[in-house]
């Protein structure tokens, strides 16, 4: 409707039908995204500040582009942040020919996180296979009643989940964005003074530790012409632009060093918990690491509550984790939706910092990297290899790209969390759901690959039926608990 | 306090080993002191800003450290036997137990009268073994898994027990309904009984009023069905936030 909108009121003006392409084509907004519920409300604004975008585009039909050419120097970058995302972007940026300018308060960080990564990110990030400690081939799902389904059956024998550690990982895409030709600077970042005229570069503060991390650290100053913030969840780069601040779920680890004989069973299995005395709204988890296994579980709506959710989910496993240490406790924010803004004139957030995790499973790494690239990408491409200003359109083309690609593998699992995760009985049907073999072939498939595989009507239609089965059961079962007392 | 008692006393054995090689004093005002800590995480969290290294080693440290000495003073507490803190809940090492509970799924034959398996009886006992699980969440365990499906149940036994009461009612209720939608539309328009079935407009009135008598079956429902409606829409506009700054922004720069 809106581009119907559009088309008449680029017909009834004078200019050219070049300039209306290339208008249309960056006035353009998300559709897929906006059609859903504020199509009348979107329309209306689109037309509204149409006229004065189109005077700017006519100015400027001489050049093929708008931003000015930056002579003796090419773009310079910073990202804020060396986890996958900032990594991704760094090396992004510097293969396309961008000064680069990486900037990590400490580069052996060891980050509380799952550290799972989907098998295609291997491939897409060219990733050694050293790095990945173990290949999780099976999944337990053990519902509140403890009836355990394992999830793996279907996996083919070279497909597996990857667990990294996140200090190896991290480390790795910082060298190779190192390689390609960004500067890694060891500093913290501290604020960041924003352009008072247009194309002016952007100040960055920070104290850069020299190698030693003990210090306090030297007070410098960086001038950049964009940042990329993937500082993660606690970033300062939103704080910075006024980003706006998102519901967080918390994950509480423990890093629990087992007996060999223990080890064997997590070899090259994962566990999943699930009820209410684990955690209200998320899962408690048993993942395999180097050497020792992570115990934890989440949660957003009773963060007070986490420690006896994780006492819980250590009873649930007691068994199989009998006479186990703990080495280390972590505990970390989760988004659990984008900021409010995840751009502001030549400033992008990316990875966890714009609040890129997804629902239901909690994975963010691979979204990091992604977005990281996806981020880099685009801004290669608005500034003609490193050759132009970039402005604010540019990077929208990253965020639309963005949108568009990953919006319904989000949505989905919010759908998938809200309907399974909701209670008990609701559990319970969730892992009757998964005993499916055609489930576990589709939540594979599009967990390790990323895409969405349309699947077999008929199928679709006899799980649809299942699930509705499952459901309209375990809640009579919980109609019927209600009523009777032990 | 009590919420960081466990859900059942038997725990402490495990954390005794856990906690074997660690070498804090029992400080009996620790467990308050973790709560704060935890605060003081989420209040970062929420701030936005926060993160300069030495602050986080500090914290993860006393974080570390507090969350050890609270899993030993539990382990402590269970040892002497003081369980004034923690509440009282079931005896150790408790397990469901029934004697039609046999290798992880009832047992149907204890459950045949007449020759035939009493399906009701399935699901009562169900019932109860979930409602006990739900207070006394049980460790899973590989040697002795749960089998029982509740699928196993065939599909009539449920109807006749949850759903014939309530189809009792609903049909009723849309009868009435229709019956009064119809007299309505007649008293209204003078379009007969018979006529109304062939047009388009009455059959979709016909239509709305039996969903909506299976939607809204108390009047809590309605309430319900608009938070549900609320829900689902709520991360839509969550990730849609981002465009419309682009707009708001685009206009007021202008």
């Amino acid at each position: 409707m809106a581009s119907i909108a559009l088309n008449a009121r680029f017909t009834t003006t004078t200019c050219d039908r070049k300039t209306t392409e290339h208008s249309r084509e960056t006035l353009k907004t998300f559709i897929g995204l906006r059609q859903t519920t504020l199509a009348n409300h979107n329309f209306h604004s689109l037309t509204k500040n149409l006229p004065s975008q189109q005077i700017n585009r006519r100015l400027s039909i001489k050049a093929a582009k708008s931003s000015p050419k930056i002579t003796g120097r090419n773009l310079r970058v910073a990202v804020i942040g060396g986890g996958p995302a900032g990594g991704a972007a760094a090396e992004t940026l510097a293969k396309g020919g961008i000064e680069t300018y990486l900037i990590e308060r400490k580069l052996d960080n060891c980050k509380p996180c799952g550290g799972a990564i989907p098998l295609c990110m291997v491939g897409e990030f060219d990733l050694p296979l050293d790095i990945i400690d173990r290949r999780v081939t099976k999944m337990k799902m053990i519902s509140p009643s403890n009836v355990a389904v394992d999830i793996g059956q279907t996996l083919k024998p070279d497909e597996y989940i990857g667990m990294v550690r996140r200090e190896v990982l991290d480390a790795y895409l910082r060298e190779r964005a190192e390689k390609s030709g960004a500067t890694v600077i060891n500093g913290l970042f501290l604020k960041m003074d924003l352009p008072k005229e247009p194309n002016a570069p952007y100040v960055l503060h920070y104290s850069a530790f020299d190698g030693k991390t003990g210090g306090v650290g030297e007070r410098s100053t960086l001038e950049v012409d964009a940042v990329i913030g993937a500082d993660g969840a606690n970033s300062r780069v939103a704080k910075a632009i006024n980003a706006g601040d998102y519901d967080y779920a918390i994950a509480f680890q423990e890093r629990i060093k087992i007996p060999d004989d223990k080890m064997v069973y997590y070899e090259n299995l994962a566990e999943m918990y699930v009820g209410d005395d684990v955690s209200p709204d998320f899962y408690g988890w048993v993942f395999p690491k180097c050497d020792h296994v992570a115990v934890g579980t989440g949660t957003v709506t009773h963060k007070g509550d986490i420690k006896k959710f994780q006492v819980a989910t250590r009873n649930r496993a007691k068994d199989k984790i009998l006479g186990g240490k703990i080495i280390r406790v972590e505990a970390h924010p989760i988004p659990e939706h984008p900021r409010p803004r995840r751009l502001s004139g030549r400033v992008a957030l990316v990875g966890d910092a714009a609040g890129y995790v997804t629902k239901c499973s909690g994975e963010g790494i691979y979204f990091a990297a992604k977005s990281g690239r996806m981020c880099g990408e685009a801004i290669v491409e608005g500034s003609e290899n490193g050759k132009r200003m970039i402005e604010e359109g540019d990077l929208r083309n990253y965020l639309e790209k963005w949108d568009k690609t990953y919006w319904p593998t989000y949505k989905v699992l919010d759908v998938l969390q809200k309907v399974f995760y909701r209670s008990n009985p609701a559990r319970e049907a969730f892992v009757e759901m998964c005993a499916d073999e055609y489930v576990q072939k589709m939540t594979f498939d599009s967990y390790l690959y990323k895409r969405v595989v349309p699947g077999n009507p008929l199928e679709d239609l006899k799980l649809a039926i299942n699930t509705i089965g499952s459901l309209v059961r375990a809640n009579a079962l919980r109609g019927e608990m209600d009523k009777i007392s032990l | 306090m009590a919420l960081f008692s466990p859900p059942s006393t038997h725990f402490p054995t495990i954390s005794a080993t856990f906690t074997s090689k660690t070498h804090f004093t029992q400080k009996p005002y620790l467990p308050l002191k973790f709560k704060r800590n935890l605060l003081f995480l989420s209040i970062k969290a929420t701030e936005n800003g926060a993160g300069i290294v030495e602050e986080e080693k500090v914290e993860k440290k006393k974080e570390e450290a507090s969350v050890t000495e609270v899993v030993k003073e539990e382990a402590s507490l269970g040892s002497n036997g003081v369980s004034a803190v923690a509440p009282v809940e079931a005896p150790v090492a408790l397990k469901f137990k029934d004697p039609r509970w046999v290798g992880g799924t009832w047992d149907l034959k204890q459950f045949e009268k007449d020759g035939k398996t009493n399906w009701d009886a399935v699901i009562d006992a169900e019932v109860r073994r979930r409602k006990w699980l739900q207070d006394n969440p049980e460790t899973s365990s590989n040697d002795d898994p749960v089998v029982f499906d509740t699928s196993i149940i065939p599909w009539w036994s449920w109807v006749k027990r949850f759903h014939l009461p309530e189809a009792e009612l609903l049909n009723g209720r849309a009868a009435m309904i229709g019956f009064f939608m119809a007299y309505l539309v007649d008293s209204l328009t003078g379009v007969g009984l018979v006529d109304q079935m062939g047009n388009f407009f009455c059959k979709t009135l016909l239509f709305v009023a039996v969903v909506g008598v299976l939607l809204v079956r108390k009047n809590e429902d309605v309430e319900n069905l608009k938070k549900l409606l609320e829900e689902t829409t709520f991360y839509d506009k969550q990730w849609q936030a981002t465009w419309q700054d682009e707009t708001a922004s685009g206009s007021k720069k202008d």
